[in-house]
């Protein structure tokens, strides 16, 4: 398997990174080595099998329903880029108008 | 050439706790913005996620009312995009084995009578932050106090055939819901949301039509107002001769109209796959079985007792049955010995206007069974008793009967007290008693409309008509 | 001694590693080592490791100091709430002496994917330390802390340690919490320990275990054995998984290898020959799971909430998105990312994702067959196939720094618990041993390492 051009950039807008056309062709290439790499688990009979493997405990741990914030040691605004009346601010734009 | 409708829903309900869902935050509503935030639900850097036993116990609650299979062993699942009111760019939501599967929800169909309609899951995830678009000039505003919020999603077989159908199911669903306890269902509030699937075809056709998905239902109304304006419009594109391609729509509920959402197109490819910050869900069969029998009776059972058990005729069983607190008060009248009809009459009268006024019961269960009580033993008249009811409401008012006392409206059988008051109206309208005696016989009525309203109601209707037709003979 | 006269002296070993040039530190200051310090002089009790200065890997979140993870999306981000680690390792009485570099988000084997500089090799500065928790194991053989904090996803602890000649314990995956670390890939992740001997190492790692409530991935688990170490190791069967040994493995390493397996034997235990088959696969698998993985959990940089935010030309939330994650995550980061999203996409999601997931469960099976009922107590081989690399030898190829890994990501896949620590040294550089125990049998493996450790000169070097 490969993975082509339009990929790279569908992948990409998926994961909201953007890429530079003059950088485009360099990561193609490194990008298909590392998939030409990972393609040597196709070497694995498609017929094994396994039991299912989990790391860690086999079932998740249930906490009680308590009012119980872990506390923060500054608030929201000390850490937001942009921050106004207790509000997060974003750019308001494309498909967000809709909504 | 005419149309089929084919309706799917997916409802999601936001559960009753105190806490999110999976952090300790809480889950008032109308706090001041970001107030209710912790690294969790702000999708800071290093924290985790731990899932709320409370959210986990409503959910599974919420799918046996709805005859689900709730299942052993459920997994948490990541859904990856990104919009700036999910904190950490993906939503723990549940995907490939979610929490339970197959119920269903049986309603009086509109135009199909008794249905069933399929349940096809109900999911546990948690729900996104407020986006807020009108405060800030060319800025969207994001308040993640509702981040993390426990939801149950529900999602339906496409077994829904009209708009009002769809409606019909949702009013039942809401019911069920309330009944189990598990949600506020209050769409005002947000902790009830729909999202409707719809197609059409031609009817006898098996295939599905393309789907569209409409949006920002705002109201049960609403939803069948949408539904019907997205038929309309998919009958007018499919009879002019073109298709309908998949798309998102919204609902203006001022226009009546739907309106495709724009530059949505790539934002199918969600990647869900297991959540490895929560190892699998496991519920005991035992525990689930304890879920089960800890379920309330649910609407359908509780309509046919009210028949069976109280001998309530269908129609009233159905509007007492509607909602929980009205069906729980009705029950406690009747257990405080209240005549069961008489009980549902004043609950589908008195109790239920002020209820829906104020969202309480001003009058405990069991000094309306007092008063029905009086009613029914002749100390007081119904006409009376409707004016001793809204006494009853106030602290210290003393028993019923002391209201009926100190308002003087116990009911009067003395006869020679009764001779007066009929002695007086004969008095008064000398030309009917002619035409009574001419053999107008219908005008007693009349005689005792008088009689019980000088008496102002105190007088014994029943004590009343032997005196009279003594008078008249 | 108190914890103010360690602090001081701490200081000092850290400007001096500063001024040589070694790159190893983001942040830290006097003031914050001797706020550390009075604050364990105040305590009542002295805990198990009173005064320690103790360096955190830059991805594990403390209140005091900026945690950049080594990006630019975080530069100057400071966590509002401490790490489990860090608050467990202070009611320890440790000092949290600064931060360490890393190779930006723990992706990296040389430390030099740091957006802040690479980080030096301490016996040669032409070489890297390994990485990706190369600041951490760079500090502590520099002689600046006896012990470090440092994180596994596939080998970042290990690997360094063996490059720069210091203890580096991965625990069972699920014995420490990962709150407050920040996530790379969440099913591998391990806080993990690096000491100049393995009793620091043991000491250190003895305190962060333990169930926490605000990590579900945690196991309530007794805590770990007595790590003292023995008097031999008589009755001890050590399993050699022959897949470990190749023929091309670097003579050095090999000739200290032997020597080892030479000393394990004098000691009484028996060594035999064992086969973990899967383990070929272990790198390519752990490139896929973990990106897949990261893509997701490194979404939440996005730039609305947090770290520094650049907006594209377009001026819309998207500009916002792929401009501050565009140009605020490094090279290697946004490789794995780009693999992480297009193995979990429409389409490819059975091919790679399921397919890596079978192979972790048969990697996994193949060492709990060596290690489980008839099988062996303890694991040996190699940690890495060489010594410490030179710089910019790996950087232009990917998979080529992605196989420094080879002989430790099968570990992390498999959840075990697992160290590195020095055996002698080749051409002037160290050469780590890797012991691999069953899950939750750190203590074991912590004393059959420390009878080791006396039995083994740690700066011979091996011909």
């Amino acid at each position: 398997m490969s993975i082509g051009r339009d990929e790279v950039l569908h992948v990409a807008k998926l994961a909201e990174i953007g890429v530079d056309d003059h950088e485009l062709p360099k990561l193609v290439e490194q990008l298909n080595r590392i998939v030409d790499y990972v393609a040597q688990l196709d070497q694995i009979p498609s017929d094994a099998t396994a039991e299912p493997f989990l790391a860690g405990p086999a079932m998740t741990p249930l906490r009680e329903d308590e009012v119980r914030p872990v506390p923060l040691a500054r608030p929201p605004a000390a850490m937001a880029p942009e921050f106004a009346d207790g509000f997060f601010l974003v750019p308001r734009h494309g498909a967000m108008e809709d909504l | 050439m005419t149309w089929e409708t084919v309706i799917g829903l997916e409802v999601h309900v936001q559960l009753r706790t105190r806490s999110k869902m999976f952090c300790g935050c809480a889950t008032t509503f109308g706090d001041p913005p970001n107030s209710n935030v912790c690294p969790v639900c702000l999708g800071l850097p290093g924290a985790l996620p731990v899932p709320n036993a409370e959210a986990m116990r409503l959910a599974a609650r919420a799918a046996l009312a709805l005859g689900c299979t709730v299942h052993q062993r459920s997994i948490f699942a990541r859904k990856n995009y990104f919009y700036p009111d999910l904190p950490k760019g993906y939503q723990i939501s549940q995907f490939d084995e979610p929490l339970a599967t197959r119920g269903s929800v049986t309603f009086e169909s509109p135009e199909r009578g008794r249905i069933a309609v399929g349940i096809t899951r109900l999911h546990v995830e948690e729900d996104a932050g407020k986006l807020v678009h009108d405060r800030f000039p060319g800025r969207t505003a994001v308040d993640l106090n509702r981040a993390g919020t426990p939801l149950a999603e529900i999602v339906s077989e496409p077994d829904l055939r009209t708009p009002a159908e769809a409606r019909a199911y949702l009013t039942t669903l809401r019911q069920i819901l309330l009944y189990a306890g598990v949600s506020d269902c209050s769409m005002e509030q947000g902790s009830l949301r729909v999202d409707a699937n719809i197609s059409i075809r031609r009817v006898g056709e098996t295939l599905l039509g393309t789907k569209c998905e409409v949006k920002n239902l705002n109201s049960f109304a609403n939803v069948e107002r949408a539904l019907e304006a997205e038929r309309a419009r998919q009958i007018a594109l499919v009879e002019a001769g073109q298709r309908v391609t998949q798309v998102t729509l919204l609902f203006n509920a001022v226009a009546g109209q739907v309106k495709p959402l724009r530059s949505k197109e790539e934002s199918h490819d969600y990647r869900y796959f297991p959540d490895p910050d929560l190892p699998p869900l496991v519920l005991s069969p035992a525990w689930v079985e304890a879920q089960r029998r800890a379920l309330p009776e649910l609407p359908d059972a509780k309509r046919e007792r009210l028949i069976s058990a109280y001998g309530l005729p269908a129609y009233d069983a159905r509007v007492i049955a509607g909602e929980r607190a009205i069906v729980d008060y009705f029950e406690a009248v009747a257990a405080a010995g209240a005549d069961p009809k008489a009980a549902a009459h004043w609950v589908m009268g008195e109790v239920m206007t002020g209820y829906n006024e104020s969202g309480s019961f001003a009058v405990p269960p069991a000094r309306l069974a007092e008063l029905i009580g009086l009613v029914a033993q002749n100390v007081v008249s119904l006409q009376a008793a409707k004016r001793i009811y809204p006494e009853l409401a106030a602290d210290g008012a003393g028993s019923v009967r002391a209201v009926a006392d100190r308002l003087g409206l116990v009911q009067v059988s003395d006869e020679g007290a009764l001779a007066k008051w009929v002695d007086e109206v004969l008095t008064a309208h000398p030309a009917e008693v002619q035409r009574y005696k001419g053999g107008e016989g219908k005008l007693m009525g009349f005689f005792v409309g008088q009689v019980m309203k000088r008496s102002q109601g105190k007088a014994d209707p029943k004590g009343v008509q032997p005196v009279l037709a003594d008078k008249l003979r | 001694m108190t914890a103010a006269a360690v602090a001081k002296e701490a200081g000092t070993r850290l400007t001096k590693a500063g001024a040589a040039g070694l790159n190893a530190t983001l942040h830290w200051s006097q003031a914050l080592l001797d706020q550390e310090a009075a604050r364990v002089d105040a305590m009542p009790k002295l805990g198990p490791l009173a005064a320690m200065p103790i360096a955190i890997k830059d991805n594990i979140v403390t209140i005091e100091q900026p945690t950049t993870c080594g990006s630019r999306i975080l530069d100057g981000y400071i966590s509002p709430y401490n790490a489990t680690a860090v608050e467990r390792l202070r009611a320890a009485g440790a000092m949290i002496a600064c931060k360490a570099n890393m190779d930006e988000f723990a992706m990296g084997s040389s430390t030099e994917h740091s957006a802040f500089g690479r980080v030096k090799h301490p016996l040669d500065p032409s070489r890297v330390p390994g990485g990706s928790s190369g600041g951490s194991a760079a500090l502590v053989a520099a002689g600046v802390v006896p012990a470090a904090l440092g994180s596994e996803t596939g080998g970042s602890v290990r690997q360094p340690a063996s490059f720069c000649g210091v203890v580096g314990v991965k625990p069972t995956y699920g014995r420490v919490s990962r709150y407050g670390l920040v996530a790379f890939g969440s099913s591998l992740d391990c806080i993990s320990v690096f000491g100049r001997t393995v009793e620091y190492a043991a000491r250190v790692l003895s305190v962060l275990g333990g169930v926490d409530r605000l990590d579900a991935t945690t196991v309530d688990r007794p805590p770990m054995a007595d790590p003292t170490p023995l008097k031999d190791l008589a009755g001890l069967t050590v399993g050699l998984p022959r897949e470990y040994f190749p023929a091309d493995l670097h003579p050095g390493v090999r000739a200290a290898l032997d020597r080892v397996i030479a000393r394990v034997k004098e000691l009484g235990a028996t060594v035999r020959e064992v086969s973990l088959p899967n383990s070929a696969y272990a790198v390519p698998t752990y490139y896929i799971i973990a990106p897949a993985e990261a893509a997701a959990n490194l979404a939440r940089f996005d730039g609305v909430r947090y770290g520094p935010r650049r907006v594209g030309p377009e001026g819309d939330i998207r500009a916002l998105y792929r401009t501050t994650r565009g140009e605020g995550f490094g090279a290697e980061v946004r490789r794995r990312v780009l693999i992480g999203t297009y193995v979990l996409s429409a389409g490819y999601y059975d091919a790679y994702y399921r397919k890596a997931q079978l192979v972790r469960a048969l990697i996994a099976q193949d060492f709990e067959r060596a290690l489980g009922p008839g099988g062996v107590d303890l694991l040996l081989t190699p940690t890495t196939p060489t010594p410490a690399f030179k710089a910019g030898e790996k950087t232009a190829d990917p998979v080529s720094m992605y196989l420094a890994d080879i002989f430790v990501s099968a570990i992390n896949l498999a959840g075990l618990p697992a160290l590195s620590m020095p055996v002698g040294r080749t051409e002037g550089l160290p050469i780590g041993a890797q012991l691999i125990a069953p899950a939750f049998d750190e203590g074991r493996m912590l004393a059959v390492a420390g009878t080791l450790e006396r039995a083994i000169s740690a700066i011979e070097e091996v011909r």
